[in-house]
């Protein structure tokens, strides 16, 4: 055996898939071979540390709301990833923001009466229990499962790091304003606003 | 969704205790002991806390008007993680095709108290902090494509075989052999052996 054959096997002696004469000729291969015996040390070890790697907590009351969600007809007709602060205690951790630029403004192009999940992707500095996140949406702008409602509010826990928040929104018609999304922690917010453009062509299409 | 028949229960039948509950009642007894594990398989699928309660309940709505079928099942376990598996690849490509508006990290020295909070790139000493062994292999398998990323987490993690996922993900051997070699390979590359030599603890 040689290094590159050894490099060919290496994922089968890793798992165990080998014959036992395979798996002799390459012992006496790593007998003989350092680098391949680095090589082989690295994979394992590099395995022992990912299968390591354990889950942070469920958010407490996750599986009682998830459960209690899913077998409710409204909650499967729509479902935002997260839900009006009356009647959340809990809440699933929803995808957020912090840390951004003072109002920054971004567009996005939504073709008429085409549900689009929107992302907004924002980093919070540390982890930030029940901040309170408020959408402003403009006319002829909606949010799924939301009839119509241009103003709404939640409550919600954030992650250090990146967050996500996905918006399925559809657009009705022309609109000139812009989505503003706030952000309130401890007496601190964050703005942001985002232009919606409608696609003309994708709507011919429909 | 896959289809129920290849791990159905030969022949079984539903109990008429079971056939006259509410469906409520049968889907949280059937499904209530599998959450948390649903849990961490999408969490290590996603690598985060939200998108994996996300993709959990995702699945769990998609799974309760299937609860009479789900009664059949004579081993949930590895037919939920398909489940879960096939939510998550079809949950990253509707996400690649969705309009994203990312936004970048605030500029230093803005007067908000917000952004006196330690940042994720304040200086060497929280940086070396932040980016312990924990970090740098999630972030190395926040570089594996779904697939790739799911093979690790079911075979290498959960310890599903290669022929187990041959059936359970409807994939051919090959193509989960190539998956996983490239995976581990990609894993190598971003993960040098000095890392872990030096002792640090993974665990969370």
């Amino acid at each position: 055996m040689d290094c590159s054959e050894f490099a060919l096997r290496l994922d089968d002696l890793l798992d165990g898939r080998l014959h036992a004469l395979e798996r002799k000729s390459i012992e006496e291969h790593l007998a003989r071979c350092s680098d391949c015996r680095q090589r082989h040390e690295h994979a394992v070890a590099l395995l022992e540390n990912v299968r390591k790697l354990t889950p942070p907590a469920l958010h407490p009351g996750f599986i009682d709301h998830a459960l209690s969600r899913a077998t409710r007809p409204t909650a499967r007709a729509a479902r935002p990833k997260w839900r009006p602060v009356p009647g959340m205690a809990l809440g699933v951790a929803l995808g957020v923001f912090l840390a951004t630029r003072q109002d920054p403004v971004q567009a996005v192009v939504l073709t008429i009466d085409r549900p689009e999940t929107v992302r907004l992707m924002f980093n919070s500095a540390k982890p930030l229990k029940a901040a309170t996140l408020s959408l402003a949406l403009p006319e002829n702008v909606e949010l799924v499962g939301y009839g119509g409602r241009r103003e709404l509010s939640w409550q919600t826990d954030l992650r250090e790091g990146g967050n996500l928040m996905q918006l399925p929104l559809v657009v009705r018609g022309a609109t000139k304003e812009e989505l503003v999304a706030s952000l309130s922690h401890g007496g601190s917010s964050r703005t942001f606003r985002l232009k919606i453009e409608i696609d003309n062509a994708g709507r011919s299409g429909m | 969704m896959p289809p129920v028949s290849p791990i159905r229960r030969a022949g079984a039948a539903v109990s008429p205790y079971r056939r006259a509950r509410p469906p409520e009642s049968n889907f949280e007894d059937l499904l209530r002991p599998q959450v948390e594990y649903l849990y961490r398989l999408a969490w290590r699928f996603t690598g985060s806390v939200a998108d994996a309660e996300d993709l959990v309940q995702d699945v769990l709505i998609k799974l309760f008007p299937r609860t009479q079928q789900l009664l059949e099942i004579e081993r949930l376990r590895p037919w939920l993680a398909r489940v879960l598996h096939n939510q998550y690849v079809d949950s990253v490509r509707k996400r690649a095709r969705s309009p994203i508006v990312e936004l970048v990290t605030g500029a230093e020295g803005e007067e908000n108290p917000l952004d006196a909070l330690p940042a994720a790139k304040d200086g060497p000493e929280e940086d070396a902090e932040r980016t312990g062994q924990r970090e740098r292999i999630l972030r190395a398998l926040d570089r594996l494509n779904p697939e790739q990323r799911a093979v690790v987490a079911m075979h290498d993690v959960e310890g599903y075989s290669l022929e187990e996922l041959e059936t359970m993900l409807e994939t051919p051997l090959g193509t989960l052999k190539s998956r996983l070699h490239r995976a581990r390979q990609r894993l190598r590359a971003l993960l040098p052996m000095e890392l872990f030599s030096a002792g640090e603890r993974v665990e969370g």
